[in-house]
């Protein structure tokens, strides 16, 4: 089946790593996620056998690495997730988008031209704030695991303003707010806001034109997805595999390389 | 092949030549200030942009976490022994924050050496000139009683020209920058040397990188960096490597000081026309239209294709004017990326990260 393959992505992320093989027609053929290890060059190794064992041999099949880890990827070409996200996105949605993608222990936001371009971006990096780690933080801390945070949000009406984005602040906060007696799902849906709205700011420096596109962890969080939608207000569409987007986009550079 | 650029002389070196000969030495902080006066009474202004790299600690208890670390450092420096080797700290009231530091020195951990707070207006108008050169003018009394010299007008204004020749080949190091056998980290070199050399010194300098052109001219994709500080200068090195290059600048210690010369006669107003008639300025409080203008005259003059707004965190006068100067920027067709920075941390893989993305984004 090797022949079928002609572009390989590899998405070194600092919370999980993505591989994504594509055909000639760009179509994902193939796809392994797994959380990323300190040792990337073995997991890489590991994962290209994976994928050589599902696909067959992959010599001479182009590749494109991205991603934090990117530089100690073994690729034909090394491409930023901001240009890879973008041309992900553009094969699925087929326009320019805003796309907001929550990372592990980043986030960014880009606004993908009609060309499938980037025009803009911005990206938060540095602090855990409007990042899934916020999030699991807060999890860990309220003993609950990361897959219900969002159901939990949702489970309730109720909600408690937490003024801190500061990732130690807020769980500073949580901590004063178990102590009063507030009940977790209030608290969880407050967290969610407060990582929404620093997210929102985050588009306005890059402006928000419609449709826009959540990728990445945090859109398989589903807390996200409804206050991002009610914060922007507009409605928030999800990849088929948020969390192959940069993945994706890096076979696709392969193969247009390839092609080239 | 290029031919390398002498070696420049550090700052410590040219400190202990001016104590050698009798001389006395000034720590100016950022950013505009009257060199020509301080030279007049033999007082070798020593810029002290932070400096980058050294432990804040010192400087904590007295500010608040969201200071910018140019002058978080600048007062460390100063009470851990960093400026013992100054006579005389000048502190410009450039902003908040340094005009906060004034403050503190003046009232509250007074260093040993006499400190010189100044106003600067926020304006270009014949009024704005009239002010700072009495500003001027008060310093200058005020020199006189620290140092016990008095300079003759005469004395001034050959300081005032002497400062006018420095700065005129500072600007055809920056006009000509394509052409000079330096890469982006020995260019900045070379300009930065301004922050400390004698202005006698620094001529020299410019005339010999201005005489050591490149074979061809230097190649890559063509950037503006506007900012503060080009720190970590690592960052310039980066750059090259990534396959761009620095066309033009719009940095507080660099394109933004490219100071006209002055046509007063009275040496004071000279100094002050010079500053004020500068290239536009946060921090002098340049309206935003301006600033773009500047911006995109730079870019249609050195054919950049991009700009990257390298600020230090916390700076508020660069700050404010970021969303307005990136949307105008955008509309004529310009991208731009923010990338902050404090002076001491070491280049993070994300600042090559958003370097990367820029230049993928008009490659």
């Amino acid at each position: 089946m090797s022949h079928a393959v002609r572009g390989l992505g590899i998405d070194v992320g600092s919370t999980t790593a993505k591989m994504v093989a594509v055909g000639s027609n760009a179509e994902m053929i193939w796809h392994w996620l797994e959380p990323a290890e300190p040792r990337v060059e073995e997991q890489v190794a590991r994962f290209l056998d994976k994928a050589a064992a599902a696909l067959g041999p992959l010599s001479g099949i182009p590749s494109v690495a991205t991603g934090y880890g990117r530089g100690l990827v073994p690729a034909m070409r090394r491409v930023t997730e901001i240009t890879c996200h973008a041309r992900g996105v553009y094969r699925e949605f087929a326009v320019g988008v805003t796309l907001v993608d929550i990372g592990g222990q980043d986030s960014k936001v880009i606004r993908v031209g009609s060309r499938g371009e980037t025009a803009d971006f911005s990206m938060n990096d540095k602090c855990a704030a409007g990042t899934g780690r916020f999030l699991e933080v807060i999890a860990q801390r309220l003993a609950v695991p990361l897959e219900r945070l969002g159901p939990i949000a949702l489970g309730t009406s109720e909600e408690v303003a937490i003024s801190s984005t500061c990732t130690v602040f807020a769980e500073s906060e949580v901590i004063s707010l178990i102590a009063r007696g507030v009940a977790v799902g209030a608290i969880l849906r407050g967290l969610h806001r407060a990582l929404v709205k620093r997210v929102v700011a985050m588009i306005r420096t890059v402006g928000l034109v419609a449709p826009l596109v959540l990728s990445g962890g945090g859109a398989c969080n589903p807390a996200i997805c409804q206050l991002l939608a009610e914060e922007t207000g507009m409605a928030v569409h999800l990849p088929r595999h948020p969390q192959l987007v940069g993945a994706h986009g890096a076979a696709l550079i392969a193969l247009e390389k390839d092609a080239d | 092949m290029r031919k390398a650029v002498g070696p420049i002389a550090r700052r410590s070196e040219v400190i202990r030549q001016q104590r050698e000969r009798g001389g006395w030495v000034a720590a100016v902080l950022p950013i505009h200030y009257p060199r020509a006066l301080l030279r007049s009474f033999d007082l070798l202004p020593i810029e002290v942009w932070g400096p980058p790299g050294i432990d804040p600690d010192h400087g904590a208890a007295h500010v608040q976490a969201y200071v910018c670390s140019i002058v978080r450092n600048a007062l460390s420096f100063i009470l851990s022994g960093g400026l013992d080797v100054a006579d005389v700290i000048m502190v410009p009231h450039t902003c908040d924050s340094l005009q906060g530091l004034g403050s503190l020195l003046l009232d509250l951990v007074r260093p040993r050496q006499p400190v010189v707070p100044f106003y600067l207006p926020r304006g270009e108008r014949e009024c704005d000139i009239q002010f700072l050169a009495e500003e001027f003018r008060a310093i200058s009394r005020q020199l006189e009683e620290i140092t016990g010299r008095s300079p003759s007008l005469l004395e001034l204004i050959e300081c005032v020209k002497r400062d006018e020749e420095a700065d005129g080949l500072l600007g055809s190091l920056h006009h000509r920058r394509n052409e000079l056998a330096l890469n982006s980290y020995e260019f900045y070199r070379v300009l930065r040397a301004r922050e400390y050399l004698p202005s006698e010194d620094f001529v020299e300098l410019a005339r010999s990188c201005l005489a050591c052109a490149a074979e061809a001219p230097n190649v890559g994709v063509p950037l503006i960096l506007s900012g503060i500080v080009p720190e970590p200068m690592s960052m310039l090195a980066l750059i090259d490597e990534l396959g761009a290059r620095i066309v033009a600048d719009d940095l507080a210690c660099c394109g933004r000081r490219l100071y006209p010369n002055g046509v007063s006669e009275d040496p004071f107003v000279r100094m002050a026309e010079r500053i004020v008639r500068s290239a536009p300025d946060p921090t002098r409080g340049s309206p935003l239209a301006d600033r773009s203008e500047h911006l995109l005259r730079l870019a249609a003059g050195s054919e950049a294709r991009a700009v990257v707004f390298h600020g230090v965190k916390f700076c508020e006068p660069e700050l404010f004017d970021l969303p307005v100067l990136r949307e105008e920027l955008k509309r004529a067709g310009l991208p731009s990326v923010i990338i902050e920075v404090d002076l001491n941390d070491p280049l993070s893989h994300q600042v090559r990260t958003r370097l990367e993305a820029l230049l993928e984004m008009i490659r």
